[in-house]
């Protein structure tokens, strides 16, 4: 099995360098999409694991069509900066804007990127492009992301979901199937961990964004949430209830028993380090993390790892939440800039693009590219249990609190985590917290009764 | 260039005689230009809430509502007892190490220049880097500070991931950051102390201490006190560091209040609250520093 | 150095030779404190990824980190190497000169109390602001002067940002040199400009020099403005290490090489920059 999984990665090597030589050429072979001469276009993208793939993308584009795509490259926070700073002093530096899930509220509520339609009322997504949670569509009156009543903002350029990492090699010859509950998970980790040689499964519990992401997973698998209905306009916060304790009670138990003895301060880029140094054996890690692993420079543990759809609970239902980075259109871009960037989402979003995309090691959107011949090479073998777990995933936090109620959450938790706080506790006082903050932000809002202490 | 036109010695003509006024005169242009403006902004954002819509900014002049949103912050009370603690612990350290180093480095006799410039490499390093080594180094598993401990048979310490232990870890990283900067100024200070003053001391026969509590400790107190000034108040702004080794964390065990502020002006993008917790803090750091300055003032006194 | 050399040769324990001893001790006790993480990262330059995560004491080094980021497409680095350099020395030259000026003004001329102490407290408030909270405001002026994006702006607010650390510690070393000094220059028919230049600014090189390196540095390693005032086309040394940590990884090896480009030839320009100046100035006085 290893040899022929090093001959086809070889082949799929050679294949893609034989492909990068000949892309020059490719500017005289048909256009993915035909989108005719366009002013440049500037982009404002973030420096991300996937953004090399990206590149390649757009210097294809740019050799097909002949148009010239700017990339204002930028750390994480730095993205939002200065798209904040371009649009409220009217815009026009960017065609483009690349927003994380999270800020797209802000900046489809705010006004300040264009739908679709005004630009080109003929344009339409492929149907075989994932909505991801609907997070491209704004329906202003329900002040909500959905395509029911919504316009079209922006279409998913990267999208992240957490997957179940684990060894191959270790559970094979521990004669372990791969976890499909929590229970299965507590039970593997007992088995193959040694700590402190090796854990048995890590989990991101650090403050802030890392617990609240990795936790909301946990939370709609027991079909739980943080608010009652926001798309219809009712706050009332239901994160105090017994389901979302118990998630937050096994959250807690697996990260304590199996993984490293400060569960509280692991954060992404330690998930990452316990993995690819081959010290933890599973973890709960986002898609977009697979990358590191498979390169020999970064990873002990290459051609070790498999995904499959994180685990649940006993009885629990299949759910994913998404994380992804959507792109829009300015509103203050100048029309020969919008028009510029509508011709490149066409032909970003064509088949071919994504299937160019995938092979350069970005994460398509199209389900017809996660189904292709792709998905049964080893070297995509991510691919069908990312589709899979698409089919579940949601979008959370989709309303303009979201940021401090994931402030709110990634704290308590946290402290939960770390045993400063009961479960129970931890979810009353942040459930009142968000209450507040809704309430004062003028929402109709209430808050069940308390968990018992 | 001006300035060797003007040779003469009695003379000096126009620009001399206005020497007085033409010498301010840029950094006050700099300041008004510069300054002014972002100040005024952000006291009329501390009494605003500031909402956006149809691409557009709207302002609501909502004092109360700021004040309001002040009394409910539920984590601003631990914030403010860590930054005073860090401020004062991590500041107190580095005034002592950096004086004891420029100190000693100027009583060598050769090698100076050298001493300079090694001294200096941690604040050159861009914080960044700075902050995301530390945390390598701080790692539990793989860190080299835990490799040490363990290779002398100590137990692994969870350094960034102990309520107990956060905050110092933080302040551990800031003391080897910033000692340079008050080594470099009273370095400075240590090279312009006057020779016939130092040598005259000697003559009459005082010893070392003497010499240091006597002569050059009061002659190097301006330079003291700026460096210690504004040592504190970048302490106070203190955020790379304690934003990329815990994020405030485990809990509150290690928040400060600028990236407190950072939160809620910028993830949260609460304008208005953010600019009042950032006029508050400039009139609680000049509060504090006015009466530190009346103690150190009035300790000074003979 | 040779005194104490000779001091532990003679194993004459003289108090002072002790004292002497202690005191070098504690200074290389120092340049291992402050040298050890730097030599690690340095370590870490040469070190693949994997090798850097595991904490690995023996590797076989390697230049992959510097390839990736001198020829690194995304990040330009020798072009924000410049940026940075003409950055810093255009600012450092602006800040030390003004506040120089500004601080001899206040500290020698009879200038109403109110205005000297106006001056200081607001060059101190303003010190205090977040920067966060002033990018705002700077980010329309600059874009509505036409000056967006260009290295002119970053010069700009570098000098205002380092302007109150200059213009304090220019005082503190102004009110160090003993009043007598100039007061003789004076009574011998020297006029105040010319009492500045040739007799107090030589005996203030001291703290020209420090001032001048501080400026240097704090405009080396500004971040937040140099992020927001600019593009990709000027961005500045710390812009680019920056976009080495991302939200799904720290790219730790090309980030200790891009700190290890970053840092020394800013120490070596310093290093060769205050000589210059230190003659310069020396000179001038000489004369």
């Amino acid at each position: 099995m290893p040899t022929i999984r090093r001959f086809s990665a070889t082949l799929v090597a050679a294949a893609s360098l034989g492909w990068l030589i000949q892309s020059p050429a490719l500017a005289a072979d048909k256009p993915f999409a035909d989108v005719g001469k366009q002013a440049p276009l500037t982009m404002l993208v973030p420096a991300t694991p996937w953004l090399p793939a990206f590149t390649k993308m757009v210097e294809q584009y740019e050799a097909q069509t002949g148009n010239v795509v700017k990339l204002d490259v930028n750390p994480f926070g730095g993205v939002l900066d200065k798209a904040r700073n371009d649009v409220h002093s009217g815009g026009g530096n960017y065609g483009a804007l690349f927003l994380d899930t999270q800020w797209t509220i802000e900046m489809y509520e705010g006004g300040f990127v264009t739908p679709f339609a005004d630009v080109d009322p003929a344009f339409v997504i492929p149907k075989e492009v994932l909505t991801y949670g609907d997070s491209g569509y704004w329906n202003a009156q329900k002040r909500w992301r959905t395509a029911n009543g919504g316009k079209l903002m922006g279409f998913t350029v990267l999208g992240n979901v957490q997957m179940w990492y684990y060894r191959a090699d270790v559970l094979k010859q521990a004669g372990l199937a791969p976890p499909k509950t929590w229970e299965d998970v507590l039970a593997s980790c007992a088995k193959i961990g040694k700590p402190p040689a090796t854990y048995g499964a890590v989990f991101r519990a650090e403050r802030g964004n890392g617990i609240r992401y990795d936790w909301m997973q946990w939370m709609v698998e027991r079909k739980g949430t943080v608010v009652k209905d926001p798309e219809n306009g009712d706050f009332t916060v239901t994160l105090n209830s017994a389901a979302n304790k118990a998630s937050l009670d096994q959250f807690i138990e697996l990260a304590t028993k199996c993984g490293p003895p400060n569960p509280g301060s692991i954060g992404q880029g330690d998930v990452i380090q316990l993995m690819s140094t081959g010290k933890a054996l599973q973890a709960q890690l986002v898609l977009a993390a697979w990358s590191n692993f498979e390169d020999p420079k970064k990873s002990a543990v290459v051609g070790k790892l498999e995904v499959v759809p994180l685990p649940k609970p006993a009885g629990g239902v299949a759910g994913g939440v998404i994380g992804n980075w959507n792109y829009t259109i300015e509103k203050g871009a100048s029309a020969e800039q919008k028009k510029a960037a509508i011709a490149f989402a066409k032909w970003f979003l064509t088949y071919d693009a994504q299937y160019a995309y995938a092979r350069s090691g970005g994460i398509p959107n199209r389900t017809d590219v996660l189904t292709s011949d792709l998905a049964r090479d080893p070297a995509f073998r991510w691919m069908s249990a990312y589709a899979e777990t698409m089919k579940s995933a949601t979008q959370e936090l989709g309303y303009a609190e979201g940021p401090q109620v994931e402030q709110i959450l990634g704290l308590r938790l946290n402290q939960a985590m770390i045993g400063e706080m009961s479960s129970a506790k931890a979810l009353n006082v942040a459930a009142q917290e968000i209450r507040d903050v809704f309430a004062k932000n003028g929402r109709k809002t209430a808050i069940g009764p308390s968990l018992p202490e | 260039m001006i300035l060797r036109d003007l040779r003469d010695p009695r003379g000096g003509g126009i620009a001399g005689a206005t020497f007085k006024y033409w010498s301010v005169a840029p950094a006050v242009l700099v300041l008004a230009a510069l300054t002014v403006l972002p100040a005024l902004a952000l006291l009329r954002m501390s009494v605003s809430t500031i909402t956006f819509a149809d691409g557009r900014e709207h302002w609501a002049f909502t004092p109360a509502r700021n004040v309001a949103a002040l009394a409910s912050d539920p984590g601003l009370a631990a914030t403010i007892v860590n930054t005073l603690l860090f401020v004062v612990v991590a500041v107190a350290i580095e005034m002592a190490a950096g004086l004891a180093l420029a100190l000693l480095v100027g009583s060598l006799t050769r090698g100076k220049g050298v001493m300079r410039t090694i001294l200096i490499v941690p604040i050159l390093v861009p914080p960044v880097a700075i902050g995301n080594m530390f945390k390598l180094m701080y790692n539990y598993d793989f860190g080299l500070f835990n490799q040490i401990l363990v290779a002398v048979g100590l137990p692994a310490v969870s350094w960034l991931g102990s309520t107990s232990l956060a905050l110092w870890s933080i302040v551990l990283v800031d003391v080897w950051h910033w000692v340079p900067f008050v080594f470099l100024i009273l370095f400075a200070a240590v090279e312009a102390l006057p020779v016939d003053v130092m040598e005259a001391a000697h003559v009459d026969g005082a010893n070392r201490w003497q010499m240091l509590a006597r002569i050059k400790l009061p002659l190097l107190k301006p330079a003291i006190i700026v460096a210690l000034l504004f040592r504190a108040i970048l302490a106070f702004k203190a955020f790379d560091e304690v934003y990329l080794l815990t994020g405030g964390g485990p809990g509150t065990s290690s928040e400060l209040v600028s990236l407190h502020l950072y939160r809620v002006f910028f993830e949260q993008n609460q304008l208005g609250y953010g600019a009042l917790l950032s006029v508050l803090t400039i009139v609680v750091v000049l509060s504090l520093l006015g009466a530190g300055r009346r103690f150190v003032v009035g300790a000074g006194a003979p | 150095m040779n005194a104490s050399a000779r001091g532990l040769a003679s194993l004459t324990w003289t108090p002072a030779a002790r004292t002497r001893a202690l005191g070098l001790a504690l200074i290389a006790l120092s340049i291992l404190i402050v040298v050890g993480p730097f030599i690690w990262v340095l370590a870490n330059s040469f070190k693949s990824p994997i090798a850097i995560l595991t904490g690995a004491w023996s590797f076989t080094p390697t230049l992959d980190n510097y390839v990736d980021v001198l020829s690194s497409k995304r990040s330009d680095f020798v072009h924000a190497l410049a940026t940075s350099f003409a950055v810093a020395a255009a600012s450092t030259s602006f800040v030390v000169v003004i506040a120089t000026l500004a601080a001899y003004s206040l500290h020698r001329f009879a200038w109403a109390q109110w205005a000297v102490r106006a001056m200081l407290v607001w060059t101190v408030a303003f010190h205090v602001i977040p920067i966060i909270t002033m990018v705002g405001p700077w980010y329309v002026a600059f874009r509505a002067l036409g000056l967006y994006d260009t290295r002119t702006a970053l010069v700009l607010t570098h000098v205002v940002i380092n302007l109150p650390v200059a213009l304090w510690l220019m005082m503190s070393f102004f009110r160090a040199v003993p009043p007598e000094i100039e007061e003789a220059a004076m009574v011998d028919g020297c006029h105040s400009l010319a009492a500045f230049w040739y007799i107090v600014l030589p005996l203030v090189v001291p703290g020209l020099v420090a001032t001048g390196v501080l400026a240097f540095i704090f405009s080396w390693n500004e971040f937040t403005i140099a992020l927001n005032l600019t593009s990709q086309a000027n961005a500045t040394v710390p812009v680019v290490v920056s976009k080495f940590a991302n939200d799904y990884e720290v790219q730790h090896g090309p980030m200790a090489a891009a700190s290890i480009l970053a840092t020394l030839p800013a120490l070596a320009l310093m290093f060769f920059g205050q000589r210059f100046v230190v003659q310069g100035l020396t000179l001038g006085a000489v004369k």
